[in-house]
């Protein structure tokens, strides 16, 4: 899979670089309008991640321009702006998804998984879990034929992790992916503890789930 | 006391004073005016008579007897002209009293006397005082309506005149302070007046206002600037410590301190976030055009919520009974608006504890209760919970003190009222009234 991002915050879009590497995509990156607009003209990507405070253009002119070179391409709107009205225009504009800065980089790995599961209709089969079977598109997590029942909130940690499996991810990133960036007037809070907790209780009726780990003093990874 | 009422008294009650002191003195005055008439007219008459004895001698009127005497009909006048004791100077008008056929009767009398052909005579005219004073009640009477027209009459022209002089200051105090919300509006109008001390009050105000409006613009945009410029940092940092989390080389200690630092980073960006979000609201950028259901806005919030209540196993009990929608609102905010408070009741609240969000009517405004049974707040404190970054402190870790500024300034922008009361031990009370335009009663 193909990226490319447009970033004029050299450092951030490297960083990205970095953690998408690992995730196994091929990154391409531009740090300013005209760059961008180039690289776009020059290439094909499947995912077009663009920052909407360029500094020589307006970060939704080029999605304008992009979707013209590169229709089937993903397109995310990166933005520190974080005004509602963005949010509307970029997705009115046909961006897929939307993410405020700063946001996790697992998070932005996940939203674009999502967007390849809507968009290019990755057909998924059921993922499998230790002796356990996890239907994203569905939300459900099946012992054998039985389906159990997991909360919302349960159900989004769970298939966070396993998304992200073998990759410790922090309290904090997975707090974020589930009650997004609401604003919270605290800071510490064992609530991810406590779901995880209640997770393990859920399954280990059926089986046991010792993949799902917790690294001591930083957080939970689902190791396979 | 209004202005207006202050100068209606007081125009009234100076006139009545004027004209009280001027009936009392009118009885008086009036005799005053009539004694001199009276003294003037007598004195006309003694002039007459002397010129007729100087014409005509003393004869036309002695006719060859010693006195002369003469009544008017009703003995109101007389004249008397007779010899007098040699020597005798007189030359007074006085009241004295003359019997007449057995009448005693006060009379005004002018003594005069004169030499005439080497005899002394005096002579009297008089008048009596009741025909002096005969006019002076039906003069008193009608000075005094005359008067009391005239000052009923100035009276009213005095109000309306006043009225209308100080009607540019109830407008200012209208248009300029009463119903006027912070930030004030730009161009809220002309106050037309030729006063000058108006013109000026109004001027003052504005440019105060001015003034207001420019300090707190620029604290808003000092706001919004900083905590953007903070996103890109922090966004920086925290993705360099995601990357160097999942180095490899990174051991189980490094990999501690790196999710330390990024707690650290979260607090950072959540001050940001929540300045960002009041600053946001601050400059009007959301919409105020939805309905919502208060009993679906509790459900969503206690869903969101619960795990922070399974942590200090409290208790929440949503008794709503009104059948209300909530109109002209923004969900989002007042969704955030009831979070904080329902998150501050938890964060406040003893192991254990209870809270209960019940509504009800108010003067016909809706409104929303949210009492919790926790520690309370020391009333010294209340003044202060809803200004930025005040910790009103019980524990270490309870956030940053972002929370009720935020639902403050919600409140402020989606026109609520908030009200707190608190008993220390007993528990808070977060009292959220909307106003009548704000509320849709619904008939199921």
């Amino acid at each position: 899979m193909k990226v490319l991002i447009i970033e004029d915050e050299k450092t951030l879009a490297f960083e990205m670089e970095k953690f998408l590497k690992k995730a196994f995509f091929l990154c391409d990156l531009a740090h300013n309008f005209k760059q961008g607009f180039e690289k776009l003209e020059m290439n094909q990507y499947d995912y077009v991640l663009i920052d909407l405070g360029l500094p020589d253009g307006d970060g939704f002119d080029l999605l304008t321009k992009a979707k013209k070179s590169n229709p089937d391409a993903a397109y995310i709107i990166l933005t520190a702006r974080g005004k509602l009205e963005d949010r509307v225009a970029g997705l009115d504009m046909g961006a897929d998804d939307y993410l405020a800065k700063p946001f996790f980089l697992p998070e932005l790995q996940s939203r674009m998984q999502a967007i390849a599961r809507r968009k290019f209709k990755v057909a998924e089969e059921l993922l499998p879990l230790g002796n356990f079977n996890v239907d994203l598109q569905k939300r459900f997590v099946f012992f054998g034929e039985e389906q159990i029942e997991l909360s919302r909130k349960e159900f989004d940690l769970l298939s966070y992790l396993l998304l992200h499996k073998n990759r410790v991810l922090t309290r904090i990133q997975l707090s974020e992916h589930i009650w997004g960036n609401f604003v919270d007037d605290d800071y510490d809070s064992n609530y991810i503890d406590a779901h995880i907790k209640n997770i393990r209780k859920k399954l280990n009726i059926y089986a046991p789930t010792d993949w799902l780990e917790t690294v001591r003093g930083v957080g939970y990874r689902i190791k396979k | 006391m209004k202005l207006s009422t202050k100068l209606t008294l007081f125009i009234t009650g100076s006139k009545l004073a004027i004209v009280g002191l001027f009936v009392l003195l009118l009885p008086f005055l009036v005799g005053q005016i009539a004694a001199n008439y009276t003294n003037f007219s007598l004195r006309n008459q003694q002039k007459k008579v002397l010129q007729n004895i100087n014409n005509k001698g003393l004869d036309y009127y002695l006719e060859g007897e010693e006195n002369y005497g003469s009544y008017t009909m009703l003995k109101d006048e007389y004249i008397a002209l007779e010899a007098a004791v040699p020597g005798l100077k007189l030359d007074t008008i006085r009241d004295t009293k003359r019997i007449v056929e057995q009448d005693t009767l006060a009379y005004r009398v002018l003594s005069f006397t004169f030499q005439k052909n080497k005899k002394n005579y005096l002579l009297e005219i008089g008048k009596t005082t009741a025909s002096i004073n005969l006019y002076n009640d039906a003069l008193q009477r009608f000075a005094l309506y005359v008067l009391i027209f005239l000052i009923a009459l100035s009276i009213i022209i005095d109000l309306i005149f006043t009225r209308q002089l100080i009607k540019p200051l109830s407008q200012i105090i209208k248009l300029r302070l009463a119903n006027t919300r912070f930030p004030f509006k730009k161009n809220p109008g002309n106050i037309t007046t030729s006063t000058y001390d108006f013109k000026y009050l109004d001027e003052s105000l504005i440019s105060l206002m001015d003034q207001i409006n420019e300090a707190f613009e620029k604290e808003r945009e000092f706001t919004a600037n900083a905590s953007h410029e903070f996103m890109t940092p922090i966004s920086i940092l925290q993705n360099k410590m995601e990357n160097l989390l999942t180095e490899e080389s990174a051991s189980e200690t490094v990999q501690e301190h790196i999710v330390d630092m990024m707690r650290t980073l979260e607090r950072l960006k959540k001050i940001s976030r929540s300045l960002l979000l009041i600053s946001r609201i601050e400059n009007e950028q959301f919409s105020k055009l939805e309905q919502l259901e208060p009993q679906k806005l509790f459900n969503e919030i206690a869903e969101e919520i619960s795990h922070r209540m399974e942590e200090k196993n409290i208790h929440l009990q949503v008794n709503l009974n009104q059948q209300i929608k909530i109109k002209n609102i923004n969900h989002d905010l007042l969704f955030q608006l009831f979070y904080n408070l329902i998150n501050n009741a938890i964060k406040f609240n003893k192991d254990n504890g209870t809270i209960k969000i019940t509504d009800g009517l108010e003067k016909g405004n809706y409104t929303i209760y949210v009492i919790d049974s926790g520690f309370g707040i020391k009333a010294e404190a209340i003044p202060y919970i809803f200004d930025r970054f005040k910790k009103t402190g019980h524990a270490e870790n309870m956030g940053y003190g972002l929370g009720l500024a935020i639902v403050k300034s919600i409140a402020n922008y989606l026109n609520l009222k908030i009200e707190v009361s608190s008993s220390p031990e007993i528990g808070t009370t977060f009292k959220v009234t909307f106003e009548k335009t704000l509320s849709l009663h619904t008939a199921y």
